[in-house]
């Protein structure tokens, strides 16, 4: 056997995407611009989605636009953790400054757990079961940039 | 030991750029067509068989999340990926499934969405095959020009080229027979509703005026990128025999793989095969299959072939591997009108690869076409004459993977 | 039924960064397999692969690994995802009567494209992608703390899991984290990523590989005097994150049900020997052995509190040191069932456990363990 070690070097590439979002997800989106959040109630199982989905996963029934349902945007907190590090896109770990909160949060009128940011709140308070709500940004800074912050 | 299986449900979509729908809803549209051409409901499935380029949709893994569109949650399910043959591998994965009696009813789903990549020019799934095979499309004499005019596809034209190079030198077919294939693929495409690229009327000159890409190829030889899926669901004897619509029997199947036909391939100094139109894994699976088939005379037996060809020059080629012409001879048959739609050996009534290629799912295709014929369901593209035994087939990797399913109307 | 027997096996030690091309370490494994067997590559009849796109950073990832995996004219495909999948589509092909002899091979190499940036990649594009802060380990960390909070389980008791497998990996000559006197202090000081989540409760980044040879019951015979039948196979996909009870692993309960079926197997607490199971976190092997119906919902603890999950316990889970003590992701559910049939074989120099006949093997794949596979391995004596 070769006593050479194997030589390594790396290839640069990057791929974009641009997923097309599909009707009910499109209605979604625009609705949060106007500070909705949208959901889909199955019309046989009544199991509510957030994001809306045009088939039901529990009894396979189809959605559409008139299953679409504006939920309050109050919800209850089930589960989170406290992330100390994000992934950087290369494929790294890099610590976090300050540690954020990653809510699971069960939204009123809906089923679908939904996984977002939850801010205003010292780590160390944060507690399963809080009641939380919607945080709007003032400017967007991407198609799902929003945020829960607790019920005062 | 092997219980019979037959194809008893097809479904697909409509094929092209498909923006108007999420990957999620692209895939259930045809796993459901398939489902309720089988008369079944999710909940009557027994297991799930889902394949596509990952790295073309940007998504990986995507059967954890697109699963739930298709009834996957609570079912076994099985990923599959063999590069082109992807579509190919999961019919067979799932024929094998009820092959072994484990499961009665599989759903088997294969699909690709081109159209999410955001690189201009190119699909970005294709990028990735042109830049990890950069250096061997530009030794072909593609300029990176014809690169971005195909969309990156002309990289996968590299290794078809000089496969294509070797079969001409050897059999004395000409670009012309190219130009015939690319037309005669274009016309039955017309005749599909769901195929991609559809000119009804095309003729072998409308083929050659189009731009030359590099020896033989030009720009009409080539095939699109085009989004899409198909789906099948395939049962046991039992329930296929209950069925009151007729269904395709599965009578042989294999796929054999080859050594990867690319001089200079990154991981080696070189390769042995140095003919890549030799295809010795189609010929090995090719009379595996028609051995399982009882098949001994595939020139005389099998009625029609749905052959993988995203190049024209494969379909001659794969032809011959699969034993339906004399060796180096498929292109005199051509000449002679026996690969039309109603010729004595009709090849890719639908329009095959060449004018529909939704990459994850096309070798799936290749499967649901032949099933339509033998079943007689495929409309206008329906060949003229009484299916026994259809063939199909498919090609992936570095031109090594194959996939070859023989389809009939009787059971093993 | 036609009858399924493991005939013979390899891995390659586990590592970080493995100083090996794919290719050679894929050629390796698979000879060494064949060896192991005492089988020429002429015998095998179909290979199956395992590994992902993603994970290898090419396309068509085993185009250029089919021939390092033997696989030259013959009958091949690929299950892109655990090795576990791949046994079960080989063992199907046998079952149907085309093929008598199967090969299998796994592997990934981590050090290749950090597997939890794929992780990432697997999340619904249009939305959890967007928002941007998931991958598998914060969904791990989320799923951690609602099991802790819900059935009073301690960060003690989530450490208490990685100390008794790294001490098991410690003993494993292909395991790649060995500690032999790890603590509970230390796993609970190493560096946190997602709360409670620490660098020592997850597993390893591991380059590896594994393969492993089936056989139908005719060629077995001949092949072998010491064969592991494959007694039981269960498979299953959960729904995606956002649609699913975190608080078990469902999935995972239905595919065991379906290999204790299909075995023949009533009571998994008596009936089987040893466990061999995919814990990519310190807190999911808690939930795995309720999963496999060794414990009531909520309390696993009870029986890694009584030691009755050690190696020389009355069900001794992960005598390899499992998944914390080497993760070559793909290959990772396939050196389950290889440590396994190990075990049963009498071959696990060092950290054997006495008196396996019966075994099971899981394999997962997915956040969240979302899909996985089960296997019920049983030798002859």
């Amino acid at each position: 056997m070769s006593e050479e070690k194997v030589i390594r070097y790396g290839f640069p590439f990057v791929a974009r995407f641009e997923w097309s979002v599909g009707f009910l997800m499109e209605r979604f989106i625009k609705s949060l611009v106007d500070k909705k959040i949208l959901a889909a109630k199955c019309p046989s199982c009544g199991y509510t989605y957030v994001p809306p989905r045009s088939r039901c996963g529990k009894c396979y029934a189809q959605l559409g636009e008139t299953n679409l349902v504006e939920l309050s945007g109050k919800g209850k907190l089930v589960g989170y953790t406290i992330a100390h590090v994000e992934l950087d896109g290369s494929g790294n770990f890099r610590d976090l400054e300050k540690p954020r909160v990653i809510g699971a949060i069960k939204l009123e009128g809906a089923d679908s757990t939904i996984f977002m940011p939850l801010e205003e709140v010292d780590p160390k308070e944060v507690k399963e079961g809080m009641e939380v709500e919607v945080k709007w940004r003032d400017e967007m800074k991407g198609p799902v940039d929003f945020a829960f912050r607790p019920v005062r | 030991m092997w219980r019979n299986v037959a194809v008893i449900g097809c479904g697909q979509t409509k094929h092209g750029r498909r923006r108007d729908v999420s990957l999620a809803e692209m895939v259930e549209d045809a796993a459901w067509k398939a489902m309720e051409d089988a008369q079944l409901t999710p909940n009557e499935i027994d297991a799930i068989v889902v394949g596509n380029m990952q790295g073309f949709g940007g998504v990986a893994h995507p059967d954890c999340w697109v699963g739930d569109w298709i009834g996957a949650p609570g079912k076994p399910v099985m990923r599959v990926a063999t590069g082109g043959t992807t579509g190919g591998s999961v019919g067979q994965a799932a024929i094998y499934a009820v092959a072994s009696g484990m499961y009665d009813k599989v759903l088997a789903v294969a699909w690709e969405k081109h159209s999410d990549s955001k690189e201009p020019g190119a699909t970005t799934g294709l990028l990735h095959v042109a830049l990890g095979n950069l250096a061997h499309a530009l030794n072909y004499g593609l300029s990176l020009k014809h690169l971005i005019v195909t969309q990156a596809v002309g990289a996968a034209a590299g290794v078809a080229l000089y496969q294509a190079r070797f079969y001409m030198h050897r059999s004395g077919c000409r670009i012309e027979h190219l130009d015939m294939v690319a037309a005669k693929s274009r016309r039955n495409a017309a005749k599909n509703k769901y195929a991609h690229l559809r000119w009804p009327g095309c003729t072998p000159e409308d083929i050659a005026k189009t731009e030359m890409i590099a020896y033989p190829f030009r720009f009409g030889h080539i095939c699109p990128a085009s989004d899409g899926a198909s789906a099948i669901v395939v049962a046991a004897e039992d329930i296929a025999k209950r069925r009151e619509k007729p269904v395709a029997w599965v009578k042989g199947l294999a796929a054999y793989s080859d050594e990867e036909n690319q001089l200079m391939s990154e991981s080696y100094g070189g390769v042995g095969v140095l003919d890549a139109s030799e295809q010795m894994g189609c010929r090995v699976s090719a009379m595996k299959a028609y051995k399982m088939a009882g098949i001994e005379d595939p020139k005389r037996e099998i009625d029609v072939a749905e052959i993988y060809q995203p190049f024209p020059s494969q379909e001659l080629i794969f032809a011959e591997r699969l034993g339906l012409f004399e060796e180096g001879k498929a292109w005199i048959a051509l000449e002679e009108g026996e690969m039309e739609i109603d010729g004595r050996m009709p090849t890719d009534p639908s329009g095959g690869v060449l004018s529909t290629n939704a990459i994850g799912s096309s070798a799936l295709q290749r499967i649901l076409e032949a099933a339509l014929q033998v079943m007689g369901k495929a409309e206008e593209h329906q060949v003229p004459k009484e299916v026994r035994n259809a063939v199909a087939h498919g090609w992936g990797g570095v031109t090594n993977y194959i996939t070859v399913t023989v389809l009939g109307d009787s059971p093993r | 039924m036609r009858r399924v027997a493991i005939v013979g096996y390899a891995q390659t030690q586990h590592q970080f960064d493995m100083d090996k091309t794919r290719e050679d370490m894929v050629f390796e494994v698979v000879k060494e397999a064949l060896l192991d067997a005492g089988i020429s590559r002429e015998e095998v009849d179909t290979v199956i692969t395992s590994s992902s796109d993603f994970l290898d950073g090419r396309t068509i990832s085993s185009v250029f690994l089919s021939m390092a995996a033997g696989a030259y004219l013959k009958d091949e495909s690929k299950a892109e995802e655990d090795g576990t999948s791949a046994v079960w589509y080989a063992f199907m092909k046998i079952l149907a009567g085309t093929h008598d002899v199967a090969l299998v091979e796994a592997h990934t190499q981590a050090s290749t494209f950090n597997p939890h940036l794929v992780s990432f990649y697997t999340l619904d594009p249009l939305f959890d992608r967007q928002v941007g802060l998931l991958n598998d380990i914060a969904a791990a960390a989320i799923q951690a703390r609602m099991y802790m909070s819900a059935y009073g389980v301690s960060e003690e008791e989530i450490a208490r899991v990685a100390v008794k497998n790294l001490l098991n990996a410690a003993k494993n000559p292909n395991a790649h984290r060995k500690i032999p006197d790890v603590t509970v202090e230390e796993v609970l000081s190493s560096k946190l990523y997602y709360h409670p989540i620490r660098e020592l409760m997850m597993s390893p980044l591991s380059d590896g590989a594994c393969a492993l040879v089936l056989a139908s019951e005719e060629k077995a015979r001949k092949i072998t005097d010491n064969p592991v039948w494959i007694e039981g196979v269960g498979c299953c996909q959960d729904f995606y994150l956002r649609d699913r009870d975190l608080l078990k692993l469902g999935s995972l309960e239905k595919a065991a049900r379906d290999a204790y079926e299909m075995a023949g197997v009533r009571d998994p607490l008596t009936e089987l020997d040893l466990f061999e199971v995919s814990e990519k976190f310190a807190h999911e092997e808690l939930m795995i052995y309720e999963a496999l119906g060794l414990c009531r919902r909520g309390k696993g603890k009870i029986l890694l509190e009584k030691g009755l999950t050690e190696k020389d316990g009355e069900i001794p889970v992960n005598p390899s040191g499992g998944a914390l003590g080497a993760d070559p992701v793909c290959a990772t559910g396939l050196v389950r069932i290889v440590e396994a049939a190990k075990q049963i074989r009498g071959e696990a120099d060092g950290y054997q456990v006495s008196g396996v006949r019966k075994a099971l093997a899981h394999g997962q794949f997915g956040i969240c363990a979302q899909k996985n596979w089960v296997f019920i391995l049983g030798g002859e004596r």
